[in-house]
């Protein structure tokens, strides 16, 4: 049975990626810390770019609706007109590559922490928060 | 306390050969002699190769690349499928609303004015038939990621892509109508 364990050695991922000292240790902590911070990052940007592509739509979003008092909204079931079909395509685009860096960033840090290493699974929750902390507060901003 | 590389049987993984053997790595991070008769067969760093490769069931063996092409295929359509799943869980969540809640309370708005910002809550009767299909879909999701996840453990290279890009298709693909509503705060789904 595996366990997490305080260690100064591991293998990250790659070949190339072997650590053995405390100083190496500290860095891929290091460089751990940043992918997490990366990964919610991804996040609030493809939620961004959404915002984005929804605006292209002229589909009023929910913060949109709040904000008007007695205009009528045009109904978001029917078919959305693109003001510039470009750059909805664009945003949608944009949207997959960064779901797909999302997918392979996520997995990378499920193989960090299935390294067992206490350190490095500090690294990746560390980072989650510090992450989440930088990156929230980016999405309502306009 | 330095222990050097034991290597199953080893070779020369610098990329760009593409029929070597997965390497069996033990693990270097345990300080103690006796744990380590217990050998990881899983490869611990990612390799390109499709010789004796195990997927998922036991019976499941990749020897060729004829089988590994197949298996490629066969991951990218299971990721796209994920995608799909999950897009449509939200549209058939969205259209099975039935009883819905309002909240409305005052905040400020522009202009010193006060605007009546209203909440919405929906839910579902837990015996109705939306809510059993969405139990059934949920089942059939997480069993999806779990297998997608255990997919990507392989650390084979091919395997690995193309899970991300089935999941890169799959939501360019499904995605095209979006809900407005996101909920960004989901992990790895």
């Amino acid at each position: 049975m595996m366990h997490f364990i305080f260690s100064d050695e591991v293998v990250l991922l790659f070949d190339f990626w072997s650590v053995h000292s405390p100083t190496g240790m500290a860095l891929s902590v290091l460089v751990i810390l940043l992918l997490a911070v990366l990964y919610e990052s991804i996040k609030v940007g493809k939620a961004r770019l959404l915002y984005q592509a929804l605006m292209n739509l002229s589909i009023p979003t929910s913060q949109q609706l709040i904000e008007e008092t007695d205009q009528d909204s045009s109904s978001s079931d029917s078919l959305p007109v693109s003001r510039s079909p470009l750059r909805w395509f664009l945003c949608h685009f944009g949207q997959s590559l960064l779901h797909v860096a999302q997918v392979v960033v996520g997995y990378f840090m499920m193989l960090a922490v299935m390294s067992y290493n206490t350190w490095i699974f500090f690294g990746v929750v560390l980072g989650s928060g510090v992450g989440y902390y930088l990156a929230y507060p980016l999405l309502n901003m306009t | 306390i330095g222990h050097s590389h034991h290597m199953g049987m080893n070779m020369d993984m610098s990329g760009g050969d593409n029929s070597t053997m997965p390497p069996h790595h033990h693990p270097t991070t345990s300080s103690d002699h006796s744990h380590n008769h217990m050998m990881m067969m899983m490869p611990m760093t990612f390799y390109f190769g499709f010789k004796n490769v195990e997927l998922l069931f036991s019976n499941l063996v990749i020897n060729t690349a004829g089988e590994m092409a197949g298996a490629f295929v066969a991951v990218f359509l299971l990721a796209m499928f994920y995608e799909g799943l999950k897009i449509a869980r939200e549209g058939l969540l969205r259209k099975s609303q039935v009883s819905i809640r309002y909240n409305s309370m005052p905040v400020p708005g522009p202009n010193g004015t006060i605007l009546m910002e209203t909440h919405k809550t929906v839910g579902q009767q837990m015996l109705s038939f939306p809510h059993l299909l969405q139990t059934v879909l949920h089942i059939i999701q997480v069993v999806i990621s779990y297998f997608l996840m255990l997919i990507f453990m392989t650390y084979n290279g091919y395997l690995c892509i193309a899970v991300a890009a089935g999941a890169g298709t799959g939501y360019f693909l499904f995605s095209w109508k979006k809900a407005v509503v996101v909920d960004i705060t989901e992990h790895c789904h």
